[in-house]
């Protein structure tokens, strides 16, 4: 079936008579004006949206800095596609680069990558409204292949019951520890939040300068106050939140980190800060954090010898019977609607999140790809680089506490902007809990969001 | 500069009483250079001494600091002394890293602003200068209008257009092309008052009145007259035009979506995104400080080029030059 | 302002000459109105035009901009701006005046030539290029001052970017890259100040800060003023600084920091561009105000 396609974006409609200024003052300065349309290309339908004229040529695909590896590697193995690589921020800490520049493609009628990775777990809810992301669950990829993810992991991605991403890897928190380290003070990993803190209060007497934990980075929420489940971005529906950041649940953690930040055995670096590579980068004892801080923090950034850091399952509170856990982004792809190849995209995407020859082998996270996360797992343990086997991660998988979602707004920008100055500064981070809320909700109610507190 | 103005900030600021001729200027400063030196004691001397001193390390530290920055590994800027010179074998694989960047993205976000400054000149000089000139030398209909409109526009700050300039160009679907940023920079309206001053001042009108007596046509005294003395002006114009061009930010960042359209300025600020420790979520492969240094540095010299060939008519307060009285 | 055509040449030869004249004027001038109105007017009509009407066209009197000022950033963006604006000004008229006059009482014409150009060169890093330099200098950790930021109290990059610091850092990175242009055009001036006026003050036995007080400054008022001016206009639109520093910070600082972040939020992230024009129309009241109250007081711009 053929269609009109409709112009990309939603275009303005003008009075007549500026519209004749307009042209009448582009046709007089503009020396080479080219015609560009970007209005009524033929579509077909098909794969559940309308798809524009394939075409031969280069598939265009941005990935942020660390996935730059899984693109070059599908170039070595795959000579014969033609691959335009682009390096974006990945829209980390809610950049919103992304957004932002597929609201000026939809103007310009051209530009859009084909196949995009975020970081974010929030792109389909405003991708969808963008008219930017292709459903894929409608015939692109087969549901054999969904049907092998994690349980959950493509929640984020689904939208009015369609999906229109595809998880990367799992972000689950876990407990890391330097085993030998801690082996020589004499502790033993904690299993609740209670140990937790008083391991902090010990380690502040007996070895001042360890670290139990870092909460100087945007994810510190995500890390301590999803695990502890602070309903503070509760996505109820595709248009509601229900936020509330002084209950009992949230108080308490904040209370807890307040304690072990008072007594220096909690950082307030953030663990990417040159502050903490350059002082603080062997005084890590402890660190709760998100799968993908094996990799990207402990081997690659702060250079920790192999043989000393291993995962154990994030503490609970006393008397807490079903563990959970929070979870740090872990990273979305997209595919364009408006791509012209769209055949050679959803091979690439395909292999991205699935294959074991990245997924399984190369990747720095957990993968979303239930098949591929075992050979991950298994990969990591034959690697040698971690002291004892990851299995904490693969129980960490089903834990992540449901009730925090994935909203417009960024939870990390808010927080980054709202109380992290604040630990800076000294304040304690239950006295700013209430300021916290307010921030959310009025990032909430500017995104168009229905917000019960 | 916070952002892109259109008159940079050494605006050669307009002067209230006409100059009679070029003349009086090189007679004024004659008489400048032989001006008598008050008798100065110590201790003002001293505090003079010092205030400047402070001051030029205010300015000149940062960028010793960046051309030092780009010789070094990431290990020395963090950890060695903030002021040391790496090492050729650092800068060389800085170099390698950074160009390797996306296939030489670098060099294409230089040859991009090149580009984009360059075709933005010629236009401006092409359209400027004749406006100036006409404004300062000939009589027509709504001359009054056009100078004041000029004077207006040059005072109000482009970067606040940026949202409707995108709007209208995007109306006339050049977004995403070059002439989306070239037409609005080659827009100067601080060149053409500068060229307006430049002729009301420097050129007597006289010389222009026997010209057309001896049968020149009015493009022919343009041409035949006029141009040849605005050798001074056209390069200050297109030195102010060149700067402005290459250094804005905001307008290309709307304009040209498309990471191979980028001018390095932009480029370099996207550069700042896969440095690890400004952007956490990047990993191994990303850019480090000292290549982010380099880029920065890459980016800035032709601008620093520029400066020391005009580094004469700068200091020299010829910029300010037809403002002396 | 005034601006009465001085006539050149006798009367006989201007009639004569009007007519031509008037039509080569004309097409002299002729690209550059053609630009003047594409790039100069047509946006300022086009912003006008959205700033009134909803995303339909249709006629909204004042709502876009009661809609942007009610948004919960509209008013902290105000005032972040405001503070920079009077930090940045101070600073500029302050320092720049007072760097112009040393560098003027230099007894050494080479030193002070080259001080004023070792000055001028960070404007070559405007732009980007300034922030990315600051993130450095302003990092304890790498910072080749950081002894100086440790004394102050500073010790990570994260007190330095402290929100209430903000207007300070800014301030400090626009004056380092557009101080050294207005210390040239001053120092300008100064040199413009007739012999006879700094003789009379020697004469009168006036010293150095006396005749500085006295005669230069007031003499330099008008300079003053429109560097002010320019400064303000360029200040207030804001954008580059804070938008690299959010990056740099992850997010810590500069986020909706002005407003012309504002204005690019509403347009591109939003998809309201009535309320980004709303915005934009409210920054052009302000500077065109400003300039239009300039150029018809100052007689700065008299131009014939």
């Amino acid at each position: 079936m053929t269609v009109r396609k409709l112009s990309p974006s939603p275009r303005r409609t003008l009075g007549k008579r500026h519209t004749e200024l307009l042209a009448g003052c582009a046709a007089t300065v503009l020396l080479t004006v080219t015609a560009c349309g970007g209005g009524t290309a033929s579509t077909t339908t098909k794969d559940g949206f309308a798809q524009v004229p394939q075409k031969d040529g280069a598939l265009t695909v941005w990935v942020d800095a660390t996935r730059m590896e899984a693109a070059e590697q599908y170039q070595r193995l795959h000579p014969d596609v033609k691959l335009d690589i682009v390096s974006y921020d990945g829209d980390a800490n809610g950049s919103n680069y992304l957004q932002t520049k597929v609201q000026l493609f939809n103007r310009t009628g051209k530009g859009w990558p084909d196949v995009v990775f975020s970081s974010q777990n929030n792109e389909a809810s405003w991708a969808v409204d963008a008219d930017f992301a292709a459903p894929l669950d409608k015939g692109l990829i087969p549901e054999s292949t969904l049907g092998r993810f994690s349980k959950g992991a493509n929640d984020v991605c689904t939208v009015d019951g369609t999906l229109y991403c595809l998880r990367n890897d799992l972000s689950q928190a876990v407990l890391w520890y330097n085993a030998p380290l801690l082996k020589k003070f004499g502790y033993t990993v904690p299993t609740t939040w209670e140990e937790y803190r008083q391991l902090g209060e010990k380690v502040s007497e007996e070895h001042p300068g360890y670290l139990v934990g870092d909460a100087g980075d945007s994810f510190t929420p995500e890390i301590y106050l999803w695990a502890g489940k602070c309903g503070a971005n509760h996505i109820t529906g595709p248009k509601s939140v229900s936020v509330n950041t002084t209950s009992e649940a949230c108080t308490r953690m904040a209370g807890l980190l307040d304690v072990l930040i008072k007594n220096k055995s909690m950082s307030t670096s953030g663990v990417f800060s040159t502050d903490f590579g350059k002082n603080q980068a062997d005084k890590v004892l402890l660190m709760p954090g998100p799968a993908w801080y094996g990799g990207a923090v402990f081997k690659d950034t702060l250079k920790v010898p192999a043989k000393q850091i291993a995962a154990a399952p994030v503490p609970q509170w006393q008397g807490e019977n079903a563990p959970s856990t929070g979870n740090v982004g872990g990273g979305t792809w997209l595919l364009s609607r408006h791509s012209t190849h769209i055949k050679a995209a959803t091979e690439f995407l395909k292999w991205v999140t699935t294959d074991n020859a990245y997924q399984g082998e190369k990747a720095p996270g957990f993968p979303a790809y239930a098949p591929a996360s075992e050979a991950w797992l298994k990969g990591q343990a034959a690697s040698g680089y971690f002291a004892g086997d990851l299995s904490a991660l693969a129980a960490a998988s089903s834990q992540v506490w449901p009730e925090w979602g994935s909203g417009r707004f960024s939870q990390e920008a808010i927080w980054a902007a709202t109380v992290k100055p604040g630990i800076t500064q000294g304040k304690s981070i239950v006295s700013m809990l209430p300021a916290w809320q307010d921030s959310i909700v009025k990032y909430a109610r500017a995104n168009g969001y229905k917000v019960a507190q | 500069m916070p952002t892109e103005t259109p008159a940079g900030p050494a605006a050669a600021p307009p002067r209230t009483e006409r100059e009679p001729n070029a003349m009086s200027r090189a007679h004024h400063q004659a008489r400048q250079r032989r001006r008598p030196r008050a008798p100065r004691r110590l201790v003002p001397r001293l505090l003079t001494g010092s205030v400047l001193l402070v001051f030029t390390v205010f300015f000149v530290l940062p960028v010793l600091w960046l051309v030092l920055a780009a010789t070094k590994t990431d290990q020395q800027l963090v950890h060695g002394s903030p002021l040391s010179f790496g090492s050729w074998h650092a800068f060389r694989t800085n170099w390698d890293r950074l160009t390797a960047f996306q296939d030489n993205a670098v060099l294409q976000w230089l040859g991009n602003s090149t580009s984009y400054a360059l075709i933005s000149l010629v236009i401006t000089l092409c359209v400027a200068v004749p406006a100036g000139y006409a404004l300062a030398m000939t009589e027509f209909r709504g001359r009054h209008t056009l100078l004041v409109s000029t004077l207006v526009v040059m005072l109000m700050p482009t970067a606040t257009l940026v949202v409707p300039l995108f709007l209208e160009i995007n109306a006339v679907h050049l977004i995403g092309t070059m002439w989306s940023i070239i037409l609005p920079y080659s827009f100067y309206p601080f060149g053409v008052y500068l060229t307006y001053i430049y002729f009301s001042t420097a050129v007597p009108r006289d010389l222009l009145a026997a010209a057309r007596m001896d049968g020149c046509s009015e493009f022919g005294v343009f041409r035949h007259i006029a141009l040849p003395l605005a050798t001074p002006v056209i390069a200050l114009v297109g030195f102010f035009s060149f700067v402005a061009n290459w250094t804005n930010y905001f307008l290309p960042y709307v304009m040209l979506p498309e990471s191979d359209q980028m001018p390095v300025q932009v480029g370099v600020g996207s550069l700042l995104s896969n440095v690890p420790s400004f952007n956490p979520a990047v990993g191994t492969l990303a850019i480090e400080r000292p290549q982010l240094a380099l880029a920065t540095l890459l980016a800035i010299t032709p601008v620093l080029i520029v400066f020391l060939f005009a580094q004469r008519f700068l200091v020299s307060g010829m910029l300010a030059g037809a403002t002396k009285e | 302002m005034t601006l009465t055509h001085s006539p050149a040449g006798s009367a006989a030869r201007r009639r004569r000459g009007a007519a031509r004249q008037s039509r080569a004027g004309t097409a002299f001038v002729a690209a550059y109105v053609l630009l003047l109105i594409a790039f100069g007017i047509l946006p300022t009509g086009y912003a006008v035009y959205f700033a009134f009407t909803d995303a339909g066209g249709t006629f909204t009197g004042f709502a876009n901009f009661i809609d942007t000022a009610q948004d919960f950033r509209f008013m902290d963006a105000v005032g972040h701006v405001a503070l920079y604006l009077l930090f940045w000004l101070v600073s500029l008229v302050v320092f720049v005046v007072a760097l112009a006059l040393l560098l003027h009482r230099l007894a050494s014409g080479a030193v002070s030539k080259s001080l004023r150009f070792l000055f001028y060169i960070p404007g070559a890093l405007a732009g980007a290029a300034s922030v990315l330099v600051w993130l450095f200098m302003l990092d304890p950790a790498v910072s080749p001052v950081s002894s100086l930021l440790g004394m102050l109290g500073f010790h990570t990059f994260g007190e330095v970017i402290a929100p209430g610091n903000l207007p300070l850092l800014f301030t400090i990175i626009a004056f380092w890259t557009g101080a050294g242009g207005w210390i040239v055009v001053i120092h300008g001036a100064l040199d413009n100040i007739p012999r006879d006026v700094m003789e009379a003050a020697r004469i009168d036995g006036a010293g150095a800060w006396q005749t500085a007080w006295r005669v230069q400054i007031p003499m330099l008022r008008k300079w003053i003023v429109y560097m002010v001016i320019l400064a303000f206009a360029g200040g207030a639109q804001l954008f580059v600084e804070p938008q690299l520093l959010s990056l740099a910070s992850v997010g810590v600082a500069g986020r909706d920091y002005s407003l012309n972040q504002l204005t690019y939020d509403f347009a591109f992230q939003m998809n309201n561009v009535n309320g980004a024009a709303a915005v934009s129309v409210e920054l052009l009241v302000v500077s065109v105000s400003a300039a239009a109250v300039f150029v018809a007081r100052s007689r700065f711009f008299d131009a014939d």
